[in-house]
């Protein structure tokens, strides 16, 4: 018996592996060098946190590695917590929902509550600090950055939190390109808004490190 | 929402699922006041949904209550007031669950003229399951499945249930709460089948694919565009075109209900069955 | 690769995606897309040709038919939402009968609405493809839980005794390319074709990249909408097809027929032609059934599995690998008709097989009765609402190898 043989032309059985993904633009910071990493971020309703794991994931995508994203759906996405999570992988990604958070991103104090749960022992939990004034004890790495006071600072517009957060998250743990990171956000934000969240983007990505506040090690 | 109508809820189960701005509070509220006006009872009063997010509001109402499938609460509620008459039956309902998966329980419920009562949350669109068009919605308007632009023309809810059979057929707003609340007590106290349509706005799935999001100015459009039955009597169909008339449309009390039609018949039949035995007993 | 059609559908995702403002257009790069399943589903269907979609609202599917009613108007198909999914199936029948190709999207719910008129479907010979992709629980259960529920109703869900053509997606490129092998064999075999999904499998975004796009594109030789159209090879075993408004055929009845087209109360003509319902799809159970085995001949545990346990089921094999546990993965995209032989032929080599499935055994059952005869079979059901996960396996994979150890 011959597995492939079966198959009518055109329509066999392969996985994505079979594709060889040449690897961009160089990626810098404290998860750059994973094969594999997942990232979580929650958040309440409204605070475009969906938009802020497809941006990841395209990004990710435009990094030629592979990419599952997923998210909280229907009435679950409506109240209380929301959540989208991304899977980055050299290689092909088999089982496609998060297991354990390698990086969580919490923009609300309830889902920093709700969900650090969902982080490895090793991983590392970045929050809000304006929003999440009662950080959940962790035992890896804590970064409070104040993003919505920040992003109001440079922009003038809190609705550009989660491009200044990206640029954090990515400045700090390098999980896609700087390159990337910025093609996917442009291809996103509303056109018009793209010289504000370039500044947002760029405040996220220079924040040095006496900005983040870090708790523990 | 106002104190009282805390009777008949469960607010241990609040906060309820539906946007800020959504029109759905305000008709279940409506109905609420209506029931507690009229003085339902717990034991006697069941109120039966189907599937959307208006159809949610069984899930808030501390009466009897059947979270039923999608478009089929008519029919539970048929079965429901036909083993127990003396109940007191509403079912509340949304365009999609009750005008098109459930369009021909509605029409045949009229045609019976079951003594129900129907509340339809009308929002023009499926709010549930992210914004598809619906029954109801207007030429032109836009819904994730009307990308382009919807073509169909809407139903008329009101003229199609006075059509079908329906006894008591009305319309109100949620831009309107004391009046939706008159009719729906109308409604409730009408023998026979009682329709209400109730226009809701969806700020999320409907608003923000036609024109505004913003609730406030949703409600007062739905004011503004408003006009009473005797108004509306002397316009053209041009005229009215836009616009949403509201009041009592349709009141006949005197057809007969369904039930009532049943049992009669039922009597009478009983009658005629035991009367040769009568005869054989002498 | 054409990259005209998908460049299209993209565009279109992205209009649409713009509407849900909160989602991100899902932009294309020369090299690889990030598409999500439902849309890589609808994207399949518009590359394979079909023109006609039908569907009422539900999640976790809805995005299929939102994406098909951009799309269609501007390809010169025809898109309708109807007022429920018992009058999609049939509006898709109409048109099947017509000569297009009819094809419809839902979830467990729905599915069940359409049973009735999918037995329609089979008997008249209308070639149909159904979309469900799975939500927990019967009656309206949770629409954001994934759950393999409806596999039985896939197979037995309408009345009567008839063939079924069941595949199910693992996958975003799955989405894609199996919805292309659904249209390819409902127009060959001309009966309805279901494919199953996960709520994870329709609504995750997935790195889909052209060349997979061009590796598991059927060829246009694969398809052909002639009205009338029946392939050479199958000249003797599948009828003619109704076409409405042609002359082959002047009629058509869910009643038993007879090449005629009219009902027959003859017992003998009615016996032959179910049989010949049926024969049509078992006899070519070697092109239907798609499979793919991972560590095939090494191992003592084989994992079963299919949707998204298949890719627990792959995790779970590279994890025994790197600890020395022998276990293969039998990937099944083909439920129904059974692959006995494919099936058969692993039972005769491992000593288990493990089914892990996101529902209470239904498939596991169909696998018992072809194996038991040669093998262990396990059931591990699960129907909380959550993929079994990939360690869930390995423990029990230890467990059973270690059992064996011990006694
Ligand atoms: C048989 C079946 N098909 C589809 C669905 C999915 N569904 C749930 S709610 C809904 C539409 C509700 O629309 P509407 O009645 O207008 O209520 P709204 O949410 O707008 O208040 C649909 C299609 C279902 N639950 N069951
Ligand atoms: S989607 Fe529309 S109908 Fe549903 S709760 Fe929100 S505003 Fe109300």
């Amino acid at each position: 018996m011959n597995p492939s043989a079966n198959a009518p032309q055109g329509v066999r059985a392969a996985g994505p592996e079979e594709t060889e993904t040449p690897r961009v633009s160089a990626r810098v910071g404290l998860l750059a060098d994973r094969d594999f990493v997942e990232v979580r971020f929650c958040g309440s309703g409204g605070q475009g946190l969906l938009l802020m794991g497809l941006i990841l994931a395209v990004a990710a995508n435009h990094d030629h590695r592979c990419v599952v994203q997923t998210e909280s759906y229907g009435p679950e996405a409506r109240g209380g917590h929301s959540r989208s999570d991304v899977i980055i992988s050299d290689t092909a990604i088999d089982y496609p929902t998060l297991d354990s958070a390698d990086l969580l991103v919490a923009l609300s104090q309830e889902a920093a509550d709700g969900y650090t749960r969902s982080l490895r022992r090793e991983g590392i939990l970045m929050y809000d600090s304006g929003k999440v004034t009662n950080p959940p004890s962790f035992p890896g790495m804590t970064i409070g950055v104040p993003f919505t006071r920040l992003a109001t600072e440079e922009t003038g517009r809190p609705q550009t939190t989660n491009v200044l957060t990206l640029g954090a998250v990515v400045g700090i743990t390098g999980v896609v390109s700087v390159e990337s990171l910025t093609k996917a956000v442009m291809e996103a934000v509303p056109a018009g808004t793209t010289e504000v969240n370039a500044r947002a983007l760029a405040r996220g990505l220079a924040l040095d490190y006496a900005e983040w506040m870090v708790d523990s090690c | 929402m106002s104190l009282e109508i805390e009777e008949f809820l469960h607010t241990e189960r609040l906060p309820h699922i539906w946007c800020p701005g959504c029109g759905n509070g305000i008709v279940t509220a409506a109905f609420l006041r209506a029931a507690l006006d009229l003085g339902l009872k717990r034991e006697s009063t069941v109120v039966v949904s189907g599937i959307g997010c208006s159809s949610r509001a069984s899930n808030y109402i501390d009466l009897g209550t059947v979270h039923s499938i999608h478009g089929r609460a008519i029919a539970v509620a048929t079965g429901i007031k036909m083993a127990r008459p003396n109940f007191t039956v509403i079912v509340l309902t949304g365009d999609g669950d009750g005008a098109a998966i459930g369009g021909n329980h509605l029409i045949h419920a009229c045609r019976r003229n079951i003594d129900l009562t129907c509340v339809l949350f009308n929002n023009q669109i499926y709010g549930m399951t992210g914004g598809q068009l619906s029954p109801t919605m207007e030429v032109g308007g836009r819904a994730t499945t009307a990308p382009h632009g919807h073509v169909e023309p809407p139903f008329d809810l009101c003229r199609l249930t006075e059509a079908a059979g329906a006894s008591f057929v009305a319309r109100g707003t949620a831009g309107h709460i004391r009046q939706l609340e008159k009719l729906i007590k109308k409604g409730i106290a009408h023998p026979g089948f009682a329709f209400i349509e109730a226009v809701v706005p969806c700020p999320t799935e409907y608003g923000r694919r036609n024109g505004t999001a913003n609730a406030p100015r949703m409600l007062d459009d739905e004011r503004t565009r408003s006009i009473s039955k005797a108004k509306a009597a002397g316009l053209s169909r041009q005229e009215l075109a836009g616009k949403i008339v509201t009041g009592i449309l349709h009141e006949d009390t005197t057809a007969p209900e369904f039930l009532q039609a049943y049992t009669a018949d039922a009597r009478a039949q009983a009658e005629e069955a035991s009367a040769p035995a009568a005869k054989e007993q002498k | 690769m054409d990259n005209r059609s998908t460049s299209a559908v993209l565009d279109s995702v992205a209009a649409m995606e713009l509407w849900h403002s909160h989602l991100l257009r899902e932009k294309i790069d020369q090299s690889s897309l990030l598409v999500q399943g439902n849309r890589a589903c609808a994207l399949g269907a518009l590359d394979a040709g079909v023109r006609f979609f039908a569907g009422y609202p539900i999640t976790p599917s809805s995005e299929i038919m939102e994406a098909m009613a951009y799309e269609l108007p501007r390809v010169g198909g025809v898109f309708v939402q109807m007022e429920d999914e018992i009058a999609s199936i049939c509006a898709c029948i109409g048109a099947s009968l017509s000569g297009w190709l009819g094809m419809t999207a839902t979830s467990g719910p729905g599915f069940s609405l359409m049973q009735e008129a999918i037995g329609y479907a089979i008997m008249v010979e209308a070639p149909l493809v159904i979309v469900d992709v799975m939500r927990e629980g019967p009656s309206t259960g949770r629409v954001s839980a994934p759950s393999q529920g409806d596999v039985m109703q896939a197979r037995w869900g309408t009345h009567g005794d008839h063939p079924a053509i069941v595949l199910a997606a693992s996958n975003v490129a799955d989405m894609y390319r199996l919805t292309m092998a659904a249209v390819r064999f409902a127009q060959r075999f001309r009966t309805p074709v279901t494919l199953l999904a996960d709520e994870v499998v329709g609504h995750m975004r997935e790195s889909f990249s052209p060349e997979l796009v061009g590796r598991y594109r059927l060829t246009s030789g694969d398809f052909d909408f002639t009205p009338g159209y029946v392939h050479p090879d199958l000249a003797r075993e599948v009828h003619p097809p109704h076409i409405l408004g042609s002359e082959a055929h002047p009629h058509v009845t869910g009643c038993t027929h007879d090449e005629t087209g009219f009902p027959t109360n003859d017992a003998k003509k009615s016996e032959r032609f179910l049989h010949e319902l049926y024969d049509k799809v078992t006899n070519h159970r070697d092109e239907l059934c798609l499979y793919d085995v991972k560590n095939e001949g090494k191992g003592r545990v084989c994992v079963v599995a299919y949707g998204s346990c298949a890719r627990s089921a792959r995790a779970a094999w590279r994890l025994a690998e790197l600890e020395g546990l022998p276990v293969e993965v039998l990937h099944l995209y083909t439920l129904f008709p059974l692959p006995i032989e494919v099936i058969q032929t692993v039972a005769r080599r491992v000593e288990f097989m493990l089914i892990p499935e996101l529902n209470l055994g239904q498939y596991a059952r169909e696998v018992r009765k072809l194996a038991e005869n040669w093998t262990t079979v396990i059931s591990m059901g699960k129907i909380d609402g959550t993929l079994i996960t990939p360690r869930e396996i390995l423990d029990q994979v230890t467990r059973l190898i270690g059992k064996y150890e011990s006694v």
